[in-house]
């Protein structure tokens, strides 16, 4: 008996203690942080992982300008960057400082974890003018601007032209159909296996952003002005991509079923070695395929966004004021705004650290004068083409339907998008299925 | 005269009493920080509307967060992988654990080296596995797919981790290599709690080796046995790691464990009252599994 009961004792409290811990980690969203942990010149700044070096070099040189003001650094992957932000804001452990994206604002301003900069900081409200449209309204909810942007870029079709051409091809292709044909004509000839690969890891949020490229590029909408989805109308856009990756996939074996698992950094170096000839990705990828260690170094070209409307997505990445800064008091607000104008304004009269990110990273800019800087020209051009980049631009557009459930709704619809891709529904009914999420989380927000 | 040199009964008593409650005291309160509060905590939250981007508004709902995630699709899903998970995993992570203890219990030579070797997989944190597991698997360029290539198993690679008839079981296999070493330890400890004298009478009464195993071994293991189903249990039903950085629940939904749904409720839907109803059904059917065991696996007082 007494094993007995100590073995039910043991595992209630190995189960109780397991689980809740899911349950508590949400932490009260009222609470309030401790107060004096920290000096107001002391900046938490937290980030996604990427290039970590150049940005403690950048707050090295920061810090080096602005003694009074130090920065601690804290950095997450991509791929658990909203969950681990959610702990953070929700547990009392806000940052003063943090990458955000439009993807997110318009969540975590309805939690209450951001703050408009244009009040608190209205010297950065004053760049406006010189951002791209798409990158200005990316950050900005009821006429207030909550960022300065770290980056914006767009989403663009990448090709290999050496394999293109070896496929018989004169360029690349211009619709779906066409890269349809030149991706079977690769696999005939044994050129690749799977001539494309989209990346459509389930847990990246760049999968969802691919899609919409690829409906936009064919001139499809996936929501309307009011925020209504038109994704699952019948003979829809979306209905059409759907279905062309599941086709690509399963009946034409033309699309790397692992796809599904793959990420940007793994598409990069597939195609990097020359696995894949065609793949959808953020722009600045292209210079990473041109310049970086890899086989096919130098082969990479980009196009329009094959359709017939060759639109795609425009994104921005920003700094955001976060609402430990305010929670401080004014003090921290002013260092926040120093701080986020060294890294998305102008120092001495130029965009010095988003200047850098250009040329050393290859990173869109929302900051448009910077392509007349003849020094990004010459940069871009080693990888790219500053001319089609442009034209690519000017067909760009924001998501769609960017509403506090938005972030929510991404989360079920790309298991809906698996789902149809892996043929294990209709691309109707995954649509559908989508499109009824949507409405539910528009009722429950009262929308 | 008398002197008193020892304090009365009643006076030992209290003080007996005293240095129990002083000493479990500690113990107690640390529980109910770490096991009692998020308890409550979740309990209060399941059933309130707790979304976070509905930060100021969240009434009492009652019943409904539980209401809503049952009725909702994922949950069928979820329930069905997570049977399906358990019924891969428990029986072959403690098959597994039995028979590697009974080999390493012939007392053969370099049994220390064994021994260290069978523990490693469980002294690799679980999210490194993940991470080995998903270099190993992964479809485009993992070196199980390299190796079969080569030995020409295979003519392509085969997306294990994107595959959805795959992907459990890719899952499953990385789950039970991590687990196993746990049960061959408990299992071990049990093995040589067992004279040479019991096994050596029942050969002298020519049992074959199957007989003594199943008449006089098992029975004998029916503690450690016990421990191993019901903890491997709740590792099933609870397991989180591997899946977050294997397969994300994917592709699609077709490795979306409870664990899972109750992560993604809470820290993707933000949704923390639907992600507490979660946690507390997956207690609750961890606790009848629990029952079910003890009933099944009657101990009696003699095993103690």
């Amino acid at each position: 008996m007494l094993l007995r009961r100590r073995v039910a004792f043991f595992a209630g409290v190995v189960a109780a203690g397991s689980l809740f811990s899911i349950a508590a980690c949400g932490g009260n969203d009222e609470a309030a942080p401790a107060e004096g942990v920290k000096a107001a010149g002391n900046l938490d700044f937290v980030v996604w992982s990427y290039s970590i070096e150049t940005i403690q070099d950048n707050i090295k040189r920061f810090e080096k300008s602005n003694p009074a003001i130090t920065i601690k650094l804290a950095d997450h992957s991509w791929f658990d960057y909203h969950d681990i932000m959610a702990t953070k804001f929700t547990s009392g452990n806000a940052p003063d400082v943090a990458y955000s994206s439009d993807h997110w604002l318009r969540e975590w301003v309805a939690a209450g974890w951001l703050e408009p900069i244009d009040k608190r900081c209205p010297g950065l409200a004053n760049y406006k003018d010189e951002w791209a449209p798409y990158a200005a309204e990316g950050m900005t909810l009821d006429n207030k601007l909550y960022g300065v942007p770290y980056y914006a870029d767009l989403v663009i079709f990448i090709y290999n032209d050496k394999m293109v051409k070896q496929a018989g091809f004169s360029g690349p292709p211009q619709t779906l159909a066409e890269l349809q044909q030149q991706a079977l004509a690769m696999k005939k000839k044994g050129i690749a296996q799977y001539p494309i690969n989209i990346p459509m890891k389930k847990d990246d949020p760049w999968a969802i952003e691919f899609v919409y490229s690829m409906v936009y590029g064919d001139g499809g909408s996936m929501f309307n002005k009011e925020n209504a989805p038109v994704f699952n109308e019948p003979g829809s856009q979306a209905e059409k991509v759907l279905q062309w990756l599941a086709d690509a996939r399963n009946k034409l074996k033309i699309s790397d079923p692992a796809a599904l698992e793959m990420a940007e950094p793994d598409v990069v170096k597939a195609m990097g070695a020359g696995r894949h000839a065609f793949t959808i990705l953020a722009k600045y990828n292209l210079a990473e395929l041109n310049l970086g260690q890899h086989k096919q170094k130098g082969n990479f070209k980009m196009a329009l966004m094959p359709g017939s409307t060759h639109s795609t997505v425009g994104f921005v990445r920003f700094y955001s004021l976060g609402k430990g800064a305010v929670d401080q008091g004014d003090a921290a607000v002013k260092a926040s705004c120093k701080f986020m104008n060294y890294f998305g304004g102008k120092t001495g009269g130029q965009y010095k650290v988003m200047k850098r990110w250009a040329l050393e990273k290859g990173l869109g800019f929302a900051n448009l004068p910077l392509y007349d800087d003849p020094q990004v020209q010459q940069a871009i051009n080693k990888w790219g083409d500053v001319a089609l980049e442009r034209k690519q631009a000017e067909l760009a557009r924001v998501k769609e339907g960017l509403t506090p459930w938005w972030g929510a709704w991404d989360i079920y619809a790309r298991e809906q998008i698996h789902a149809a891709i892996l043929g294990r529904s209709t691309p109707k009914q995954a649509l559908q299925k989508m499109a009824d999420r949507w409405e539910q989380l528009r009722e429950q927000h009262g929308g | 005269m008398a002197v008193a040199t020892a304090p009365r009964p009643a006076k030992r008593f209290r003080r007996s009493r005293l240095y129990t409650w002083g000493t479990i005291l500690p113990v107690l309160a640390l529980v109910a920080l770490f096991t009692l509060f998020p308890f409550v905590y979740a309990a209060v939250n399941s059933t309130r509307q707790r979304i976070l981007t509905i930060p100021y508004h969240q009434p009492f709902v009652g019943l409904k967060n539980y209401e809503q995630v049952i009725s909702s699709d994922t949950f069928d899903v979820a329930v069905r992988n997570t049977l399906v998970f358990a019924l891969l995993t428990v029986p072959t992570v403690t098959a597994l654990g039995l028979g590697v203890a009974l080999l390493l219990n012939q007392r053969v030579r370099g049994f220390g080296v064994l021994v260290a070797l069978v523990l490693l997989p469980w002294s690799i944190p679980l999210v490194s596995a993940g991470i080995m597991w998903r270099l190993l698997l992964h479809g485009n360029f993992g070196s199980l797919n390299g190796l079969l290539l080569q030995l020409g198993i295979i003519d392509s690679y085969v997306p294990w981790l994107s595959d959805p008839d795959l992907a459990m079981g890719a899952v499953a296999m990385a789950h039970v290599w991590r687990e196993f070493p746990l049960p061959t330890i408990l299992f071990l400890a049990g093995l040589q709690t067992i004279t040479p004298e019991i096994l050596e009478a029942a050969r002298l009464d020519r049992a074959t080796a199957w007989q003594r195993f199943r008449y006089v071994t098992l029975p004998l293991l029916k503690a450690p046995l016990l421990i191993v189903l019901v903890y491997e249990t709740m590792i099933a039903v609870s397991v989180f790691d591997l899946v977050y950085v294997l397969t994300g629940g994917g592709p699609g939904t077709s490795t979306t464990l409870f664990s899972w749904y109750a992560y993604t409720a809470t820290f993707k839907f933000l949704n923390l009252g639907q992600g507490a109803a979660l946690s507390f059904l997956m207690t609750a059917a961890l606790v009848i599994a629990i029952v079910v065991y003890m009933r099944v696996i009657r101990l009696r007082e003699e095993v103690v």
